[in-house]
């Protein structure tokens, strides 16, 4: 794990400028959203997954990883969308969170992975004040490519820790 | 000290360090500065306990003054004056008592455990400082170095010989120690080595270290295992573990691959069945790696069983038995703090004082006895005292005032012993700075259960107490049962496991409506059904078409409704990662036979989640 981990270099995307760089855009719903590239491990088909009890509802369960067990999380669940069957185009996107000092690595399951896009620091926007007190620590910015938008997501604060385990208990 | 380069062959592999004194800062060498001295620090406690016992042991003598000598000389070079200064007045000392200028006393080892405690803490500093970078600061050595000065004076006439002449009061140092020309030169670990070579005395004295060794192979054993082993990160290792595990997984994966199983030729399955027993070989090879003597462990109690015994004036005698019994590095890692509270426990409140002691009967001098054991696949430590046994009537009357048992429960003995692991229970009068707040058992259950481990207490008043802790051999895998609960499959460990039964429908009988309860051997147990616990759809819901699991957690039985066995099965235990750590009932993943994630039950977690009226259990 040390070594996988160790071997992708690393820049926090905090600053304007710091956000620019590679993404990879997926879509939910009629939506198009992007990670970072840095922070993908792997793409896979969706596989059977072992639900865990007691966990929120977009917490799907854990999957072998080549010998880790990692969570799974369904992205339409998480964002409030209703749920859909699985497709051939439904994958999951194995992405490396960062908590604190640790790092890990999640399952997510997007509805169709898209295409790798390289950003300017100019094609970013920050994201507007959608007004009333809607808090949207989440997101990176926006971007907006052939009349497009893509939203950029802050994967650290989206699947932070505490969600996943979300308020479990009875 | 004669600086002999005849040990500098082992050591070219580091880059020299160029520079005035850029070895101070090099974290490289820190790092190793930490690593060795702390080894030198055990090795010196060891020692000084052995000579607590055997005032005039030399060998004991000169290898605790080895072990000050070697650090004092690497930290010369590193600019470390505050440990080269402390270690250099402890040699002074020691010099002292090896050449019979001095009386080793109490006092004398008092005095140089602490120096020796001092040098953990600026090592814990140090090692902080490489993390964080903060420069350690705030340990101030004046104090110590005064103290130990005051030793070397023959204070009350228990000198030997009359130490004026021969011990000035500050004396130059012994043996210099050479660094200032060297470090521009040589390779900077060389030096280090170098400086660290043994003193010449140490070569006459190594036959007489394996003379000893064969009253008491607990001494030998340091410079036994740093002759022929090599520092590998724990990281690494567990990693390798953790990688062997999943490879006896493929392995397994591929032999029972329907296709193959299908066009299976002779020379196939021989090389299968080749390849399986050289993966099970590796297996035990990469566990055997993480196994250490719980030696280590038993050493560490017996400095606080010392310490202990002088504050309270009791007299002790610490036995220890089956040091060398292996078990996984982890588990000895949690054990220390479990073990440290015991035994704090066994000499604070199992032991009388001498005089109650003489009253009762029994010898002034008290015995406790840590042992550890194999048995069926287990570790068993045992902690025996012979103070004065549990007061079951106290623990009793305890429990009712806390309310822990209702005011007239009929509780067996082993029941009645069980409360003492509750949380904040305590039948200390009074409490003391070292134990009686009543958290000791409890963090040891704790402890002794996340170890997947077993704790009874056996005691007999006037006789003494008796702790005995089962525990698995290693934490990596498990043994476990796989059952089937609906669609889903769980592993059930099975060290928690007594029996397995499917009920006569007449067997199961409901309290009050709500609590079902299950007739096992004549005992009433409560039935617990996992589906509803973790809310999915089983293939039965009546108890007598299902499977019913005779679980111990805690000390108490229950049955766990699940609908059928698929087998047994050793696993690898794998976290779920951060995110899912806490789960109720489930402590862990394990990747199954056919690739897939089977959830490993937290026994523990389901049966206290379920609000049955059990107190304190667990949530």
């Amino acid at each position: 794990m040390e070594t996988i981990l160790a071997t992708a270099p690393v820049n926090a995307p905090q600053k304007t400028d710091q956000r620019a760089g590679k993404y990879l855009t997926f879509q939910l719903g009629n939506e198009e959203f992007a990670f970072q590239v840095l922070r993908v491990r792997e793409i896979m088909g969706v596989q059977e997954i072992t639900a865990v009890p007691q966990t929120p509802g977009y917490v799907k369960g854990v999957i072998n990883l080549r010998g880790k067990v990692i969570p799974v999380v369904d992205l339409r669940l998480k964002f409030g969308l209703p749920e859909q069957e699985y497709t051939q185009r439904t994958c999951i996107i194995v992405v490396e969170i960062h908590s604190d000092a640790h790092k890990h690595l999640i399952g997510v399951i997007v509805d169709a992975v898209s295409e790798v896009i390289t950003l300017q620091a100019g094609e970013i926007e920050n994201t507007p004040d959608f007004g009333n007190g809607v808090a949207t620590p989440y997101l990176l910015g926006m971007a907006k490519i052939k009349g497009k938008v893509k939203i950029l997501l802050d994967i650290d604060i989206v699947l932070s820790a505490q969600d996943v385990q979300g308020l479990g208990g009875f | 000290m004669a600086v002999d380069s005849g040990h500098n062959s082992a050591a070219g592999v580091e880059t020299p360090a160029g520079g005035s004194n850029p070895l101070a800062s090099d974290p490289e060498l820190l790092n190793d500065f930490i690593l060795e001295s702390r080894e030198h620090l055990t090795t010196i406690e060891l020692q000084l306990l052995t000579l607590d016992q055997d005032p005039g042991n030399a060998e004991a003598i000169h290898a605790v003054f080895r072990g000050f000598h070697t650090i004092k000389g690497m930290a010369g070079f590193l600019d470390l004056d505050a440990v080269r200064d402390v270690s250099h007045e402890v040699e002074t000392i020691l010099d002292l008592a090896r050449n019979s200028q001095l009386a080793i006393t109490p006092a004398v080892i008092d005095g140089i455990l602490e120096s020796k405690d001092y040098l953990g803490r600026w090592m814990g500093a140090l090692e902080s400082m490489l993390a964080g970078g903060q420069a350690p600061e705030g340990l101030d050595n004046q104090a110590l170095v005064a103290a130990i000065r005051g030793l070397a004076q023959p204070a009350d006439g228990t000198g030997l010989t009359p130490a004026e002449e021969c011990a000035p009061p500050s004396p130059g140092p012994t043996e210099t120690v050479a660094p200032p020309e060297a470090p521009a030169t040589s390779g900077l670990l060389e030096l280090a080595r170098e400086v660290a070579a043994p003193p010449p005395e140490a070569a006459e004295a190594a036959p007489s270290v394996s003379a000893e060794a064969l009253e008491t192979p607990k001494a030998a054993e340091p410079s036994q295992l740093t002759a022929r082993s090599i520092k590998v990160d724990t990281g690494k290792l567990d990693y390798l573990v953790d990688m062997v595990g999943e490879m006896v997984i493929a392995q397994s994966l591929v032999r029972h691959d329907p296709d193959l199983a299908s066009s299976m030729k002779p020379r196939l399955a021989r090389n299968l069945s080749q390849l399986a027993r050289i993966t099970d070989e590796v297996q035990r090879t990469a566990m055997s790696m993480r196994m250490i003597p719980i030696g280590q462990l038993f050493q560490k109690t017996a400095r606080l069983v010392r310490d202990l015994s002088r504050k309270a004036s009791k007299q002790v005698d610490l036995e220890l038995a089956g040091e060398d019994t292996e078990l996984d590095r982890n588990i000895v890692e949690e054990l220390a703090d479990p073990l440290m509270h015991m035994v704090r426990n066994a000499v604070d409140h199992g032991i009388e004082t001498p005089e109650e002691r003489a009253q009762a009967g029994k010898a002034p001098t008290a015995r406790v006895l840590l042992k550890a054991g194999h048995q069926a696949g287990h570790i068993v430590i045992q902690i025996s005292d012979d103070g004065r046994g549990l007061d079951q009537e106290k623990i009793l009357r305890k429990a009712r005032e806390k309310g822990l048992i209702e005011p007239d429960a009929q509780l067996s003995e082993g029941e009645i012993f069980n409360l003492i692991f509750h949380p904040g229970f305590s039948t200390a009068d009074k409490i003391t700075d070292v134990s009686g707040r009543g958290v000791g058992m409890d963090v040891v259950r704790k402890h002794v259960q996340k170890l997947r481990g077993r704790i009874e207490v056996q005691s007999t008043p006037g006789q003494g107490t008796t702790i005995v802790m089962k525990l698995p051999l290693t934490l990596a895998i498990i043994d476990g049962l796989v059952v089937a609960v609906g669609s889903q499959r769980y592993i059930v460990p099975l060290f928690a496991v007594r029996e397995m039964l499917k009920p006569a429908e007449d067997a199961i009988s409901t309290i009050r409506g709500q609590q079902e309860m299950a007739m096992v051997r004549g005992t009433l147990l409560p039935l617990i059904r996992l589906h509803r616990r973790f809310q999915i759809q089983p293939r039965f819901e009546k108890p007598w078409e299902s499977l019913l699991i005779v679980s111990e957690s805690g000390g108490r039985q229950f049955c766990l409704m699940v609908d059928e066995l698929i087998g047994k099965q050793e696993v690898v235990i794998k976290s779920l990662g951060e995110s899912m750590q806490n789960i109720p009932g489930v402590a862990g993943g394990a990747i199954l036979g056919d690739g897939l994630v089977g959830l490993i039950l937290d026994l523990e977690g389901i049966f206290g989640a379920g609000g049955s009226g059990h107190p304190g259990s667990g949530l």
